[in-house]
């Protein structure tokens, strides 16, 4: 049980980062630079506006990952250092 | 009684983060960024606790070094909160780092400018990284905060700025929540980053006096 919660753990991280990438990845195309010549302000913002929530979504996934991919470091460091004591108290 | 404490603080923290998470979401769009500006709810509190916990490293390493001679004991303890902050405080500067370029590449249409804000924090992130120089790394902390006055790419303070600066009230409610939501967060960790540097210290205590009696 505790392998399996420490697996989840560690994978949680690596599965935000990759999402993060993914939602980069697949966000539409830009608009061209001289967008005004072919498009009016309201069409460039729809256009616009789902590369803005990929950007977001990315920036929030990624501070996940990172905080939990700590955590995750942390709790493995953790259960070394447990290890080392528990070995260290057997040799007493 | 201290682990249920540690308990109730933390499904704080996590409903915290629930709360302003949703508030973040739900705040009106802005008019010139869209979505991407909602990256100010991560980016600017993660610059804020970072900050925060590199001064804590500071006052760590000031503690450790006033304190060696005369009381070992209590040296290590400031000494683990030195280790913590910075740790911690890498953590939250790292964020800063990425989320700041993904924020800034929809905001200019770059990723990084050699501004005097971002090199000083990105500097600043390389000195605690080369750690943990506790001491000098803090002077770092107010380089960065006058290197937001001096024009350049990076927009200039939102609090505290020329006339122009500020928030609508509609934008600052979500965003001072997610303050406070990170700030808890960024305790929690802290505190989780201490007690395993206590443990550590002392079991290596605990090795080097077996190593002695042996």
């Amino acid at each position: 049980m505790k392998k399996a919660v420490a697996q989840i753990a560690a994978l949680v991280p690596i599965a935000l980062l990759v999402f993060a990438l993914y939602s980069l990845y697949a966000a539409p195309a830009e608009p061209p630079r001289d967008w005004r010549l072919h498009m009016t302000q309201e069409q460039h913002d729809l256009m616009v506006a789902p590369i803005d929530h990929a950007f977001r979504v990315a920036a929030y996934s990624v501070t996940w990952a990172i905080q939990l991919g700590y955590l995750a470091w942390l709790g493995l460091k953790w259960s070394g250092l447990k290890r080392v004591a528990g070995r260290a108290s057997n040799q007493n | 009684m201290k682990k249920i404490l540690f308990g109730v603080y933390a499904a704080i923290c996590i409903a915290l983060l629930v709360w302003a998470f949703e508030l973040a979401v739900n705040a009106p769009a802005e008019m010139m960024q869209g979505d991407a500006y909602r990256i100010i709810f991560y980016h600017v509190p993660s610059a804020t606790v970072a900050f925060t916990f590199f001064a804590i490293s500071m006052a760590g390493s000031i503690g450790y070094l006033v304190l060696r001679e005369k009381n070992a004991a209590k040296a290590l303890a400031w000494d683990a909160w030195a280790v913590s902050g910075a740790e911690v405080g890498i953590v939250f500067c790292t964020v800063v780092l990425v989320t700041g370029p993904l924020w800034g590449y929809r905001a200019w249409g770059i990723w990084w400018a050699w501004d005097a804000r971002l090199t000083t924090t990105l500097l600043l992130w390389l000195i605690y990284v080369s750690y943990l120089l506790g001491i000098f790394g803090g002077i770092g902390v107010p380089i960065v905060y006058i290197a937001n006055r001096i024009p350049g790419q990076h927009p200039g303070p939102v609090f505290g700025g020329d006339r122009a600066s500020g928030m609508a009230p509609e934008i600052l409610r979500p965003f001072l929540w997610n303050m406070a939501a990170w700030l808890f967060w960024g305790i929690l960790v802290l505190i989780l980053r201490h007690r395993f540097e206590l443990k550590q210290q002392a079991i290596a205590a605990a090795e080097a006096e077996q190593s002695l009696n042996a």
